[in-house]
């Protein structure tokens, strides 16, 4: 049985955990702008010593918002692999 | 050369992918779609309402099946909200009274049955559907797209490529033939699905949509001209409701998740929805993704190549989303037959090279619907009223991109498409009667 995760504040949604992470960052190239964390929704990223890193991509929904406003760079963002990341029966 | 799996891999099982597949197993190409989410349609969100001219010029089995449509609609109610009130409302744009049981200018749906409905259709046809595999890489060879990389390392070999993988552009980007689309082009959307007894929707909504406009300093929607107006779409036994803002606007990046859920709550103190909605829906999901909806409308995005060597790009994967209307089904259907006929030609003639390939650029210059889709400025242009506290003027341009003057800009492409469709084929005006009458049978 596969392992879902939900959250209260997200309802209709339910996530598979990648086994891979799928949103990287590369310190060398992030300035510590904070763009990524004022799109997220999902709180995936938090700023430590001045660089934004992937705190948690458990309640990701994928739309790759961090991505389009990096102007670095350095936000990897691939997908989660095959049948994991977020589902919903409502879009 | 490398013996290839297949003549045509498509990637993405959302509007676009399956409709393309469909066509390249119908000429007899060996075709796979593969679809990174376990069922198509569950990574697909929108707050579809798919207009009538996807449905009557897009394709035709589509127009004459039974797809899974959620309501009928029948025209656009535009609120304007100022201190919490709905003081005006424009309804100027709908079907006129003795036609509204029938005709129809776009039906709701859900993504997840509509894609699995969509992609059942490619299967029967004879294109194979691999799920939960996410392509990750292109295979090139001299700087040509090979084939792709899945997320388990296998690599699968075609003779083209259809990329019909959204927004994010992950594969074209990995094959140079797009870059990052910038983001004042892309839209996040927060959307919420509410349950809704169908008796109550049929009374307070009806089978119209719903826009709330108002002034920026009423707070409850993204600066004018920036994702613009509250949206609720009916739907069967539920209603979809939008609200959206620009990753990028002339203040920077907005801090999106606090602004939302702020818009969000004010937009609940509004009079209609407190007294007609709320006691009535139930919220069922918040689910958010992004649009690349002005994608057309700043020339180095449009002018992002749709092609390349050995692929084709369709949908939003190509940047093809309605500016003003801010719907990309239409577009991602058209798109999609265009680049299926585009690639049972180049393999018939042996030749899938980018000069080969550019014949699909051109059809999609030449559409009668797709270019002013995508360059339509009413709702970019609205952002002049957010300097200038000109409440009517708002109103009048409303009245333009969303009430009945609507008409005026979309009549002629419409007519063209339908100018084009009549000479195929005049028997279609028929089919087209037919299909209105079966969507509101299904309905029903």
């Amino acid at each position: 049985m596969e392992e879902t995760l939900r959250f209260e504040d997200i309802p209709g949604v339910e996530w598979v955990p990648s086994p891979r992470p799928f949103i990287t960052i590369d310190a060398s190239k992030c300035t510590g702008c904070g763009n990524c964390l004022r799109v997220c929704l999902a709180g995936v990223f938090r700023l430590r010593e001045k660089k934004a890193e992937v705190a948690s991509l458990e309640r990701c929904m994928e739309c790759a918002s961090c991505l389009f406003v990096c102007e670095s760079g350095a936000v990897d963002f691939g997908w989660p692999v095959g049948g994991t990341g977020y589902r919903s029966e409502w879009g | 050369m490398s013996a290839v799996d297949y003549d045509v891999i498509v990637v993405g099982a959302g509007f676009g992918g399956p409709v393309a597949a469909k066509r390249c197993a119908e000429a007899g190409l060996s075709t796979l779609i593969l679809e990174r989410a376990s069922t198509p349609g569950q990574k697909v969100i929108s707050s579809c309402t798919i207009p009538f001219y996807g449905f009557l010029f897009g394709p035709q089995w589509i127009r004459d099946g039974d797809p899974p449509i959620e309501r009928p609609i029948t025209g656009i109610r535009n609120f304007f909200v100022r201190d919490g009130k709905v003081y005006a409302t424009d309804n100027s744009f709908r079907v006129p009274g003795p036609l509204a049981n029938r005709l129809a200018i776009g039906y709701t749906v859900y993504c997840r049955p509509f894609c699995t409905w969509l992609a059942e259709r490619a299967v029967e046809a004879g294109a194979e559907l691999r799920t939960s595999v996410a392509a990750v890489d292109v295979i090139m060879e001299s700087g040509a797209v090979k084939g792709v990389v899945t997320d388990g390392g296998e690599e699968l070999r075609c003779r083209l490529l259809i990329d019909a993988e959204g927004v994010q552009n992950i594969l074209a980007r990995k094959a140079g033939i797009r870059k990052t689309y910038r983001p004042e082009a892309v839209e996040l959307c927060l959307l919420y699905d509410f349950k809704m007894a169908k008796e109550d929707i049929d009374r307070i909504c009806g089978y119209q949509i719903e826009y709330y406009w108002a002034m920026p300093e009423e707070k409850i929607i993204a600066p004018l001209g920036e994702g613009s107006a509250v949206y609720i779409f009916p739907y069967r036994e539920s209603i979809h409701m939008t609200i959206g803002r620009f990753l990028k606007g002339e203040e920077g990046v907005p801090v999106l998740a606090k602004e939302l859920d702020a818009y969000y709550r004010r937009f609940f103190q509004v009079d209609r929805w407190r007294e007609m909605y709320a006691p009535r829906t139930e919220l069922r999901a918040r689910i958010w993704d992004t649009c690349p909806i002005y994608a057309g409308l700043y020339q180095d995005m449009r002018s992002m190549p749709t092609f390349g060597d050995g692929v084709l790009l369709i949908g939003d994967a190509a940047g093809l989303e309605a500016a003003a209307i801010a719907d990309g089904v239409p577009s991602a259907w058209f798109s999609a037959e265009m680049a299926a006929e585009t690639a049972i030609e180049a393999l018939r003639a042996g030749d899938t090279g980018a000069s080969f390939l550019s014949r699909y650029q051109r059809r999609l210059e030449e559409h009668p619907l797709i270019p002013a889709l995508i360059s339509d400025t009413h709702r970019r242009d609205l952002a002049w009223a957010r300097w200038s506290g000109d409440e009517a003027e708002m109103r009048r341009r409303v009245n333009q991109g969303w009430g009945i003057r609507l008409m005026g800009h979309l009549a002629l492409p419409v007519l063209r498409a339908v100018y084009r469709e009549m000479r195929r084929d005049p028997r279609v005006l028929k089919n087209w009667l037919d299909m209105f009458n079966r969507y509101h049978r299904l309905y029903a």
